[in-house]
């Protein structure tokens, strides 16, 4: 029954797709017809087929070989809702909701003939997924064979005979020991799929000949949606590696990593670049250039990770998936280069650089570096596949391959961070990138010295802490600055004019609030990778142990039975001097339908960093403890969120623009 | 305080800490864990992309011990990683080398920053406004229509070879390792299953047909056995042990079954007819006739007929001769 | 000018796609975590290992003039059972033929794999080997079990199985060394890589 509905929501999105690709370049010709119709039967059709799944979830309808094969009815809330995106064919559903969200929001605003291509774009992309539920990854296959627990074949008919079992395995455990696990997906998703809407935007502009500014500034906001996600996506993954993954570690490289990471360099540097455009009207091809290959990253991403052609921690499994992204991803690069390449004469022409020491000139370094970096991600991630395939032998290409040159590059970031905003447009009058940049770097440097002398002098943490100083001062002297300069005319306080600086440019110093997250982030990495302290020890019961300043005491071990799992671990007393602090519970979790436990680390955050548990053997007498310090770690979450709500609050102030009477946009190209 | 005053005094502050702060960092006695820093470049063999020092499985950490040893016995890193490379091959160093088949993967980043700085000063040299006009539409249609025959036949060409390829793959069980020890099997009978049903007219998918028949077979599971043997008895392309397997295994399916004991002589009769000295044909025969007809004379003799044959495998033979025993004495079949 | 080199770095951009796509599209018929063992071809490792129940073990060298077949194995690995009858049976059945195996467990105590063979049954002419430390799993480069390692008479080692093997595949390879051919490595199932997931 479900299954049907499903079925039937899934059939009803890919029809209003159709009609999206149909009407849409009719309208684009200069025709007649109404877009939002059928924008709002994709979004229907996908609203009801993830209905649909929660249903079946919620309810343990085992009679879908999805749910049948990927939940079980112990799993607790939220595990059984978030098991719609635990395994393939689901996360495609989420996809494709996200994806019908999107594509609603743009056609709310009436089509014009730049909007209709748009939308008839993600149509199309729209078909592709909404044609994957209905053929290679179907979820809404109903169980045909049930056995003890699962399924054993299952048919997309919806009418088939249906024979369903009684009890499920449940998710991958690893996906149902934390929390994060149900919100990490959702979040990097919305960030994926939404940059489909720029990346339709710039093939609309670029079929109908318009490569004008005007297609930056209909898609703008969309991009930071999708920009702010996928920031707040990779940290939330980063930070779900670390509480599960009991090694201590938020990013090792993992070419799953690495498929969010891409986009996500890419889109920064596209919305670095939209800005050259929209100010100065230069790099019109660049721009496309750069949103085409963010958007075929995202697929690529998902290619890489889904398609069994790489091993990773989060493949899912191998399937006929990977032909149909390959294909997809063939298409979608190879159509839009074939149309960039038609288009050429249109897009090639721009105005000349003054002069590099500007702005723009900034913002070309910034996006040559960023290009470079998602060029290393990807190059590093796919040689051993390209290698194999051309000479058969195989290589591995890992963490240190990437620390070499990513570390480096990131640093060459955030020097660059620092001039960026205080450099004017069209160039810098003399002596005044000085005038500016003298005082944040004595500050940077006073703070390095500070530190080597009370902290530490390992070289990467000072040099992270002085460059992260560097990016911060130069944005808060130039809000000083600004300020200063208003209160001398005015008379009113400094404070109440940097309001007035910020209230009159909210989207700059947006940005800057994201330019400070990410030194925050850079600090906090350097501190975590290079200051931890590691050891193991055995204990029995009563046993003490000292380490980083804190009195370990092993108190006894203990079982618990959960409804979805046994869990077995020991209670370790934290103290420091005479002072208790807390009670860890360092454990394994026993899932029924996995082997062995997942070993699931007990983490104390304290503001000068993490003290984090793992309990790696336990018998009868000792147990085995990994105890290990992620100093600052903090800094590395508190970055990434400052980073995402920069985003978020770009957002915002564009929406309060909006409000305010302003000339009315070209609203036809 | 004149600006030329204040613009020396940042430089010398500026120029001073610096200088500090360099000699601060380098003269910070370094302490290198070797230990650490190979396992690092290692991939630990049972996970997935993380290195021995970061996993926390029993495999990594013996590993590590290993790497400890070798280290404290004063090898040096090279010859370590060389040690486990030697075993293990070049897939798990993290760490590729400068050199040979992975140098184009150092090179490949300074060369695209190269390009990068090249494009870019080229680019602010030929600025301007391009006065190429543009093609004229009908030939520009006549591209596009050229542009989107091409493109179709590319993704066709891919699908194809992609389907190709899938085709010769060997059996996978798909998220085998997620599953418990009861169900593990039954999932690699489902991609079993999947795989057959996908490559049907594969004559190399007979094998694997037999060995998923075999699996249902020897799990009790007839009905789902028997569409297979079915299948591998009728195959063309089957080789006379597979047949002959699959036609037995009906046989004695038809008689445990149904009890038809004539259907089952018959078909392992044709199994028989195939290699007339196939001792699994003899040995089910005899079975079927034993426990069931009243036939034992039958049955006694092709014990004995079977026992004849100077090569079998001794279990077999002990098999058999208790079998005979307990016909002889008038026993029904166990 | 301009807009011409943009025309065909567009266009090259294309070519490198579809390129890149067919190299892409090539590896789906492989399995990822598949590496060939840089070991055929060499000299085996040797080992002098102890045996599960603490008799006295087994040293390589000693068995040198044989084929020895060298399996690693363990109770938690679903595949091992379902070999295990063969590689018993295949080992009682060449007895006598110069043909000496050897069972080493992998990631597991003694005592539990101990009580599997109880269950499950064992051959008096196997070699049942505990490995301290994973030395000679390491030394071997096993990436999952099972895997099955052939040894000719020069000690050279001529082949390999990844994955369960049976009775037949067994035989044959064993003919094969007999017959003076390296049968090289073959892949007939899956392997698991650890006990806890």
């Amino acid at each position: 029954m479900l299954g049907l509905l499903g079925s039937a929501g899934v059939v009803a999105a890919l029809i209003g797709s159709v009609l999206l690709v149909i009407r849409g370049i009719g309208l684009a010709r200069g025709g007649e017809g109404d877009l939002r119709r059928p924008a709002k039967l994709v979004l229907a059709g996908a609203v009801v087929s993830m209905a649909a799944m929660q249903i079946a979830l919620l309810t343990d309808d085992f009679s879908l070989a999805y749910v049948a094969n990927h939940h079980a009815t112990t799993t607790p809330f939220p595990f059984d809702v978030a098991t719609a995106w635990a395994a393939l064919e689901g996360s495609i559903i989420l996809w494709g909701l996200v994806l019908a969200v999107f594509t609603w929001v743009v056609a709310r605003r009436p089509a014009d003939r730049l909007g209709a291509a748009a939308l008839a774009v993600m149509g199309g992309v729209g078909i592709f997924f909404f044609g994957l539920m209905l053929t290679v990854a179907n979820p809404f296959e109903v169980c045909v064979d049930a056995l003890t627990t699962g399924c054993a074949a299952s048919s997309p008919w919806p009418f088939a005979a249906v024979d369903t079992p009684v009890e499920g395995p449940g998710p991958n455990p690893l996906l149902q020991n934390h929390f994060l696990m149900a919100v990490h997906p959702p979040v990097l998703y919305i960030g994926y799929v939404g940059l489909t809407v720029p990346f339709a935007y710039a093939i609309g502009a670029l079929a109908l000949g318009v490569p004008g500014p005007e297609w930056l500034r209909r898609s703008h906001r969309a991009t930071l949606v999708a920009w702010s996600f996928l920031t707040l996506g990779i940290l939330l993954g980063g930070w779900w590696a670390y509480e599960v993954l009991s090694w201590g570690g938020y990013w090792a490289w993992d070419p799953v990593e690495n498929a969010s990471l891409m986009p996500w360099l890419a889109a920064t540097a596209f919305i670095h670049s939209g800005l050259v455009q929209q100010r100065r009207g230069m790099l019109q091809a660049w721009n496309f250039v750069l949103v085409i290959s963010a958007f075929a990253l995202t697929i690529l991403g998902t290619f890489l990770t889904r398609s069994g052609t790489i091993n990773s921690v989060h493949s899912f499994t191998q399937s006929a998936i990977g032909p149909a992204l390959l294909g997809f991803l063939v298409l979608v690069l190879a159509g839009s280069f074939t149309l960039f390449a038609m288009r050429s004469h249109l897009v090639a022409s721009s105005p000349r650089i003054e002069t590099f020491v500007s702005r723009e000139g900034t913002f070309l370094v910034n996006n040559l570096l960023l290009t470079i970096y998602a060029f290393i991600v990807l190059i590093g991630t796919t040689y051993p596949l390209l290698l194999e395939a051309f000479t058969g032998s195989q290589v591995g290409v890992g963490e240190p391959f990437f620390n070499r040159l990513a570390v480096p590059l990131s640093f060459m970031l955030l020097l660059t961070m620092g001039f960026g905003p205080v450099t004017p447009w069209r160039g810098a009058p003399a002596g005044l990138l000085w005038r500016r940049l003298r005082g944040p770097a004595i500050v940077a440097l006073a703070t390095g010295l500070v530190v080597a002398l009370t902290v530490t002098r390992v070289a990467w943490v000072i040099l992270a802490i002085v460059l992260g100083v560097w990016v911060a001062a130069a944005i808060v002297g130039l809000l000083i600055e600004l300020a200063g300069k208003r209160s001398a005319k005015s008379g009113s306080s400094v404070y109440t004019e940097a309001k007035t600086v910020i209230r009159n440019d909210q989207p700059f110093w947006a940005g800057q609030v994201s330019h400070i997250g990410v030194a925050l982030v850079a600090v906090g990495i350097a501190f975590a990778a290079n200051l931890p302290l590691h050891a193991e020890v055995e204990l029995a019961p009563g046993d003490s142990v000292e380490f980083a300043g804190y009195t370990l005491t092993y108190q006894a071990p203990f079982r618990r039975e959960e409804p979805n799992r046994l869990v077995q671990g020991v209670r370790v007393q934290v103290g420091q001097g005479d002072r208790v602090l807390t009670t860890l519970e360092p454990r394994a979790n026993f899932y029924d339908n996995e082997m062995g436990g997942i070993i699931t680390p007990a983490v104390m955050s304290r503001p000068g960093g993490d003290l984090y548990l793992t309990m790696r053997d336990l018998d009868s007498e000792t147990v085995l403890l990994g105890l290990d310090t992620s100093p600052m770690i903090w800094l590395l979450w508190l970055g990434g969120l400052v980073t995402a709500a920069g985003g978020f609050w770009s957002l915002a102030a564009r929406r309060r623009e909006r409000v305010l009477p302003e000339p009315r946009v070209m609203a036809d190209v | 305080m004149s600006d030329r005053a204040r613009n020396i005094v940042s430089i010398t502050v500026i120029v001073v800490m610096a200088v500090v702060l360099f000699f601060l960092v380098s003269t910070r006695p370094a302490t290198v864990d070797r230990v650490a820093e190979i396992g690092s470049r290692i991939k630990c063999p049972v996970c997935q992309g993380e290195s021995i020092a970061n996993s926390p499985s029993q495999m990594a950490e013996d590993m590590m011990d290993l790497v400890a040893e070798r280290v404290s016995s004063g090898t040096s890193d090279e010859v370590i990683v060389d040690e486990l490379l030697g075993s293990y091959s070049g897939a798990v160093l993290l760490d590729p080398p400068a050199s040979g088949n992975t140098l184009a993967l150092w090179i490949a980043p300074v060369a695209a920053l190269v390009l990068g700085v090249i494009v870019i000063l080229w680019w602010r040299r030929h600025p301007g406004q391009d006065v190429e006009e543009p093609p004229p539409p009908g030939r520009s249609r006549a591209r596009l229509i050229i542009g989107g025959a091409v493109l179709v036949l590319v993704f066709a060409g891919i699908v194809v070879f992609a389907a190709n390829s899938l085709q010769d793959r060997p059996a996978v069980a798909a998220g085998a390792a997620d599953l418990g020890e009861e169900d593990l099997s039954d999932v690699s009978n489902e991609t079993m299953e999947a795989v057959i049903a996908a490559n049907e007219d594969d004559p190399q998918i007979v094998g694997m047909r037999l060995a998923l028949a075999e699996r249902y077979f020897e799990a009790g599971d007839y009905r789902s056995a028997f569409p297979h043997y079915l299948e591998v008895a009728e195959h063309p392309s089957a080789t006379d042990p597979e047949a002959i397997t699959a036609l037995v295994r009906l046989g004695w399916m038809a008689f445990d079954g149904n009890g038809e004991v004539e259907t089952a002589v018959r078909l392992i009769d044709q199994a028989l007819a195939i290699d007339p000295g196939s001792q699994l044909a003899l040995y089910v025969r005899a079975r079927v006739l034993w426990c069931g007809s009243a036939e034992t004379e039958q049955a006694i003799d092709a014990f004995e007929g079977l026992l004849a044959q100077p090569d079998l495998a001794p279990e077999t033979r002990s098999q058999i001769e208790s079998d005979l025993d307990a016909a002889r004495a008038g026993e029904s079949c166990p | 000018m301009k807009g011409r080199a943009l025309r065909w770095a567009g266009l090259a951009v294309v070519a490198a796609t579809v390129v890149l796509a067919v190299v892409l599209a090539s590896r789906f018929g492989s399995d990822p975590s598949l590496v060939d063992s840089p070991l055929l071809g060499m000299p085996a490792p040797d080992f002098d290992l102890p045996g599960l129940d603490g008799s006295e073990g087994t040293e390589l060298s000693s068995l040198r003039g044989e084929i020895v077949v060298l399996n690693f194995f363990a109770s938690w690995c679903l595949e091992c059972r379902e070999e295990h009858d063969d590689l018993v049976a295949a080992s009682d059945s060449f007895a006598g033929q110069d043909v000496q195996f050897v069972q080493i467990a992998y990631q597991e105590q003694a005592t539990e794999t101990l009580s599997y063979l109880d269950q499950a049954g064992s051959s008096a002419t196997t070699h049942y080997l505990a490995d301290p430390g994973s030395r000679t799993a390491i030394a071997y480069g096993v990436f999952g079990i099972p895997e099955t390692f052939f040894i000719d008479a020069e000690g050279i080692v001529v082949g390999k199985i990844i994955g369960e093997s049976d009775a037949l595949v067994l035989g044959a390879t064993i003919d094969s060394i007999m017959s003076g051919e390296q049968p090289g490595q073959q892949i007939t199932g899956d392997t698991q890589q650890r006990p806890d997931g």
